[in-house]
């Protein structure tokens, strides 16, 4: 059976490489995936000029001029109501009207987010939209095995309520489902201990709220040391501890690195020592490479968005891309509905 | 009954050449077993690319104009890619395979991947047989040296270049003395005309377009055969619903869509081709009655595609500036692709 044809708007504006590594991403993933066609929003001219010069079909990319874009250091709000032809705005729109079917950014998150507010609407059931992150675990995830686990909101809503937790619960055991193909995946809440009476009220009130959901496996309550281990699938908790974990998470990161680097220079030894153990440093680059994952999804919202990173390349890019296929290919949307609806 | 007003031949008015392999068939011969694999297989096995047999029909259909095909395959290879263009309703005029075994039993093994030697001098000796007003559109693909050749040929022919540059080419490219004197003998038989009007680069192997920036705009390299149509359209060669024949039968038989089509409208347009006049006449025409189409797509959604892909860039693109093609610093075009001297085309 011919797979379905599916159309990703990429805003090529606003990432911090600028938009020649969206649009080798794109290209790519015109190469790579014969029933992905891409739909690139920013300046034609810029565009265009990349293209010429890298492998493409360009059976497979067309183009939507946009004459603005919002810099990471703008001022979400502001800049979209100022800039009324921003590619991430023209995107947005390009996806509400169906001429794509998802969304795919590595500009300003706060812009990304608001756009697809005024342009898309939330899922029936959904009070607040979610921004996900994938995280490196010690342990594999689902049917791929994926190194990554996910964990929401990471920043979209900074305070969440008892519902708003339940949702979040729903909307992530969906995606990983879809993206993972973990049928039933682990879903646990973020606290500071296992007990289910442990956290402030609303993490408890959501606690006992999951605890009765149908057809969700529910962990329980997690505390960050399970994080990193990858205990759930899926963690779940408010905008504003998730924005934290996950910074702490990237700075433990980038700490472990400079520490190898400064052992590197620091002494003969040390440096051999390194050498040995470089197999293992790779592989731990590897597992923790978040280009091979491409993005993460803000959930909610009745059209799919993929946020890359501000810093991903031309492979993040294309991951990304094939990561918001895959969700609006298996219709996300409808299957989040489906779990809200239980 | 009555007679007809003449017995000879009606002289060409147009002449469309065409090579074979990656150009008109899908052909591998990356590998030795590609090699192997193509010479053992059967006409009906053989693949043509999608839309090249439609618009190979079409354009003979206006019934002024000669099919030139000149390929790199083995002679021994004639009679099964006869049969190929038969089952595919093709009908040619000349048709030039290379003498590789020839060549092999007489120690010539650069003949037997150089293509400057082989080509140069067939369609030189097709042309000098040809009348002058006949003007001229050249098919080849990226995967060897067919944008070089073709270009050099339609520069020699209009007295674009000269014999020092010339003979700097055929010594670089390592042709072959009795080559040489073939490609000679034929130009000096040629008088001089400005024929070629169009000559288009199959991107088999994805070669981003800019590789063929300095061949300037008589270069247009395409995806696939419905730019090739959109364009002679613009020309003047097919009318509209020639066009939408062609695009029918890359619809039926390779799986493409509207979305394909319409992304190669607008890459075109992006490229810079004045189409916008060709896209008008394929919208009148796709408003019309056409049964084969209204059975493949509502008219709607064909017409709203096209349209859209044009909005979406706003200002018309500049065509790009024609330019004289530097034969000398692109020298490294001309070499076979597994030449060491030969430069890759951009990632």
């Amino acid at each position: 059976m011919a797979i379905k044809p599916v159309t990703i708007a990429f805003d090529v504006m606003g990432s911090d490489h600028g938009p020649a590594e969206v649009i080798r991403g794109a290209a790519q993933l015109s190469l790579e995936s014969p029933h992905i066609h891409a739909l690139l929003v920013g300046d034609r001219a810029v565009i265009d000029d990349v293209l010429a010069t890298t492998r493409h079909s360009g059976e497979r990319i067309s183009v939507q001029h946009a004459s603005g874009f919002i810099a990471m250091d703008e001022k979400p709000g502001e800049a979209l109501a100022r800039k009324t032809d921003a590619s991430v705005s023209v995107a947005a729109r390009l996806v509400a009207e169906g001429e794509a079917d998802a969304l795919v950014s590595a500009g300003n998150t706060g812009a990304c987010v608001l756009a697809c507010a005024r342009h898309f609407q939330l899922l029936p059931g959904v009070r607040r939209a979610a921004l996900a992150a994938v995280y490196p675990t010690r342990m594999r995830h689902g049917g791929k095995e994926d190194p990554f686990s996910l964990i929401l909101d990471v920043g979209a809503t900074v305070e969440a309520t008892a519902d708003d937790l339940v949702t979040f619960a729903v909307m992530g055991a969906a995606y990983a489902r879809i993206i993972s193909r973990n049928e039933l995946p682990k879903v646990a809440l973020l606290s500071n201990g296992t007990e289910s009476t442990k956290g402030p009220r609303h993490v408890v009130e959501a606690h006992a709220k999951i605890s009765g959901l149908p057809g969700m496996q529910f962990l329980g309550n997690v505390e960050g040391v399970d994080i990193p281990k990858g205990t759930a699938d899926v963690v779940v908790t408010d905008g504003f501890v998730g924005n934290v974990c996950l910074k702490m998470l990237e700075g433990v990161h980038e700490t472990v690195f400079e520490l190898a680097q400064y052992a590197h220079k620091e002494s003969l030894r040390w440096r051999a020592g390194l050498a040995m153990l470089a197999g293992g440093i790779q592989r731990i680059k590897d597992i923790t490479d978040w280009e091979q994952y491409g993005g993460a999804p803000v959930l909610g919202f009745d059209r799919i968005f993929i946020k890359a990173h501000g810093r991903s390349h031309a492979r993040a890019i294309a991951n990304a891309g094939k990561i918001a296929a895959k969700a609006a290919a298996n219709e996300l949307g409808k299957s989040i509905q489906q779990g809200l609806a239980r | 009954m009555s007679l007809p007003d003449r017995i000879d031949p009606r002289p060409p008015r147009r002449i469309y050449r065409w090579d074979l392999d990656k150009t008109y068939l899908q052909t591998e011969f990356d590998s030795f077993r590609d090699i192997l694999r193509t010479a053992f297989q059967k006409a009906h096995e053989k693949q043509a690319v999608p839309g090249a047999s439609a618009l190979i029909r079409e354009l003979s259909a206006n019934g002024d104009s000669r099919l030139c095909i000149v390929s790199g395959s083995p002679r021994q290879m004639r009679s099964v890619l006869e049969e190929k263009l038969k089952l595919d309703g093709v009908v040619w005029d000349e048709f030039v395979l290379k003498d590789n075994v020839g060549n092999l039993m007489r120690g010539r093994f650069r003949a037997l991947r150089g293509q400057v030697g082989y080509k140069l001098p067939a369609i030189l000796e097709s042309r000098a047989l040809a009348p002058l007003e006949a003007e001229e559109v050249l098919f080849g693909d990226d995967a060897e040296a067919d944008a070089f050749i073709y270009s050099l040929y339609a520069d020699m022919v209009a007295g674009r270049v000269d014999e020092r540059v010339l003979s700097q080419i055929l010594s670089q490219a390592a042709v072959y003395p009795d080559e040489v004197e073939r490609v000679h003998a034929a130009w000096k038989k040629i008088s001089v005309a400005d024929p070629v009007r169009r000559i288009f680069i199959h991107l088999d192997r994805l070669t981003p377009p800019a590789h063929f920036a300095d061949y300037g705009p008589r270069v247009v390299p395409i995806f696939n055969y419905f730019q090739a149509a959109l364009v002679l359209l613009a020309d003047g060669h097919l009318t509209a619903p020639q066009v939408i024949k062609v695009a029918v039968e890359m619809v039926q038989t390779a799986g493409h869509n509207i979305i394909t089509l319409s992304n190669s409208f607008q890459d075109l347009l992006r490229r810079g081709l004045p189409l916008q006049q060709a896209a008008a006449a394929l919208v009148q025409a796709l408003e019309g009655p056409n049964a084969l189409l209204q059975a493949l797509r509502p008219m709607p959604d064909i017409i709203s595609a096209f349209t859209k892909r044009l909005a979406a860039l706003g200002t018309e693109p500049a065509p790009p500036p024609a330019r004289a093609v530097d034969y000398l610093a692109m020298l490294h075009h001309a070499l076979p692709r597994t030449h060491k001297a030969r430069k890759p085309p951009p990632a």
